[in-house]
């Protein structure tokens, strides 16, 4: 009973409370724009996204404004200028985005050194104080999270056929660049909002984990999308919960509970009939099928 | 009175990456006609398609389909663009893609432009059915598309086109991939298909035995058009060795008119 009384001392909190309500809109937010990312091959994007965003922050200190004031615009005009750079550079794109990000962060390191003190402490920046959120923050993500969900409901068929294949969508009139900016720079907006509650090291872990798990589990694009949204809300509300009975750290505490969620998603997958383990590449199944036809 | 051609293309010039790939290229499909775009690699057959898609901007001539004119950068009225139907070579499905293989034809359903997904429902459902039932994969609804084998998928493209109806389809070397058996099945269904629905084809294709098999026109492509027509004309060894060097050696199957080229 030691649990309960602590789970009711925790819930009675308004700072849990809105922490809660910030976990599950933060997580469902990351897991729905994570389904699509996933898809897209846009990982590794959103964990450079993150973070350089130390480095936005670090500009805001440096410059004494409110750092997640100037988190947004930084955080798209650097989504927009690594786009740009993969596409005029020709250069693989997970090397460009390595040499971006190391090189954002070195220069993040070097502001923070010459802000003497910094209020909101290092620690905050990297693993987030997701306790610390307010009902304005929380405003604020719900409607990202509106906003999102009216986008990639009208942009869904569009988005599947561009991962498809972009010539099949372009003949079919979808504006390819027009979505992927769009689609980057909602990314964008949603990883410089949620960094105060989640932190730069582990944002990628809310785009990417749920997403992962959604995906084992599914055999429909829109259930694949709704199972990732609710994982990542469930998980952060679990993580959260078991941090505040704990008292370990909030953000590393729900990353550790989408892993297991993830690992439960993937023992499930293995003993379903749809599993890839169980059915087996279609090549081996068919006489008239060809991996070449894949690309 | 002679009916309007569904593609007319005139002096239509492409740049990729700075280089000339497609120099002046003039020709109409006309209605219901199926046309073959043939030519070594590198003649500029996939960039004269995108260009005529709209994907690539281009720098000089005039595309009309259905009458309307393609702007520069590829601009499109969407009921034109609504008419449009293409099958590209290959799909990118890396690992478990989570997308039911009635899912993705029911993507083909709604016109061109922002649209939400759990629109049309029965309609839809039907017309999702109907159309995969039509191209023998009326068991396949439930499948994941990465799971379909080369032919199935080809087969479930073909879908995607007949499940709302379209004038003009455009096929990207569609065989490639397939053995000869689901080759020979794809092309059958797609005749059925051309003659069912009205389509006019163009396909861009290296097979050209089932080029002489199937099309009453061919376009030999090498950066300029250097010969167009049936294809007994179009594909002649003189034509053929001028197309693809003096290496290229024409032969016949034993069946009368198939023939294809091995260098």
């Amino acid at each position: 009973m030691i649990e309960v009384g602590a789970l009711g001392t925790v819930l009675a909190q308004p700072f849990m409370q809105r922490a809660l309500i910030g976990g599950l809109l933060t997580g469902a937010l990351g897991g729905l724009l994570g389904s699509f990312a996933v898809l897209r091959q846009l990982s590794f994007f959103s964990d450079a996204l993150g973070h350089s965003a130390l480095l936005g922050i670090s500009l805001g200190i440096l410059l004494g404004l409110n750092p997640t004031l100037v988190l947004i615009p930084f955080a798209v005009g650097f989504a927009l200028l690594v786009n740009l750079l993969v596409e005029r550079s020709r250069l693989p794109t997970d090397a460009l985005l390595n040499i971006v990000y190391s090189t954002s962060l070195a220069f993040a390191v070097v502001a923070l050194s010459l802000v003497k003190s910094y209020r909101g402490g290092i620690q905050q920046l990297l693993f987030g104080d997701i306790l610390g959120i307010s009902w304005l923050d929380l405003g604020v993500i719900g409607a990202l999270l509106l906003g999102a969900l009216v986008y990639l409901a009208l942009s869904l068929r569009a988005q599947v056929l561009l991962t498809l294949n972009g010539d099949l969508a372009g003949a079919f009139g979808v504006q390819g660049l027009v979505h992927r900016l769009s689609f980057i720079v909602l990314l964008a907006v949603v990883v410089a909002v949620s960094i105060k509650a989640v932190g730069v090291l582990l944002i990628s872990a809310f785009v990417v984990i749920p997403a992962c798990a959604g995906r084992l589990l599914s055999r429909r694009f829109s259930i694949y999308v709704t199972t990732s949204a609710v994982l990542g809300g469930g998980c952060a509300v679990i993580g959260l919960l078991s941090s505040g009975i704990t008292n370990l750290p909030s953000g590393p505490c729900v990353v550790i509970v989408q892993f297991a969620g993830f690992l439960l998603a993937l023992l499930i997958s293995q003993f379903r009939p749809w599993s890839p383990a169980v059915v087996g590449p279609a090549d081996r199944r068919t006489p008239d099928a060809s991996p070449s036809a894949r690309r | 009175m002679k009916a309007e051609p569904v593609l007319r293309v005139e002096g239509l010039t492409v740049r990729r990456d700075g280089m000339l790939a497609v120099d002046g290229v003039s020709f109409e499909l006309p209605s219901e006609s199926d046309t073959a775009l043939v030519g070594p690699n590198g003649a500029g057959k996939s960039t004269l398609v995108a260009a005529l898609l709209g994907l690539l901007p281009h720098q000089g001539g005039t595309v009309q389909i259905l009458g309307q004119r393609l702007g520069p950068l590829g601009q499109l009225p969407r009921s034109v663009r609504a008419q449009i139907a293409y099958v590209p070579q290959a799909l990118s499905l890396q690992g478990q893609f989570p997308l039911s293989v009635a899912e993705f034809v029911g993507f083909g359903f709604d016109p061109p432009g922002p649209t939400l997904p759990w629109r049309g429902g029965e309609r839809r459902r039907q017309a999702v059915r109907r159309s995969l039932v039509r191209t023998g994969c009326g068991d396949l609804g439930d499948r994941l598309l990465s799971e379909l084998s080369g032919g199935q998928l080809k087969r479930v493209l073909l879908s995607f086109c007949v499940v709302r109806p379209r004038r003009l389809l455009v096929l990207d070397e569609a065989e490639a991939g397939l053995d000869a058996p689901s080759a020979a099945q794809f092309q059958l269904l797609l005749l059925e298909l051309r003659r069912q629905e009205g389509w006019t084809v163009l396909h861009v294709s290296h097979d050209l035995d089932m080029v002489r098999r199937s099309c009453n026109q061919v376009l030999c492509l090498n950066r300029r058009l250097c010969c167009s027509g049936s294809p007994d004309h179009a594909l002649s060894p003189s034509r053929l060795s001028e197309l693809y060097g003096p290496n290229m050696v024409p032969y016949r199957h034993h069946h009368e008119r198939s023939g294809s080229l091995h260098d």
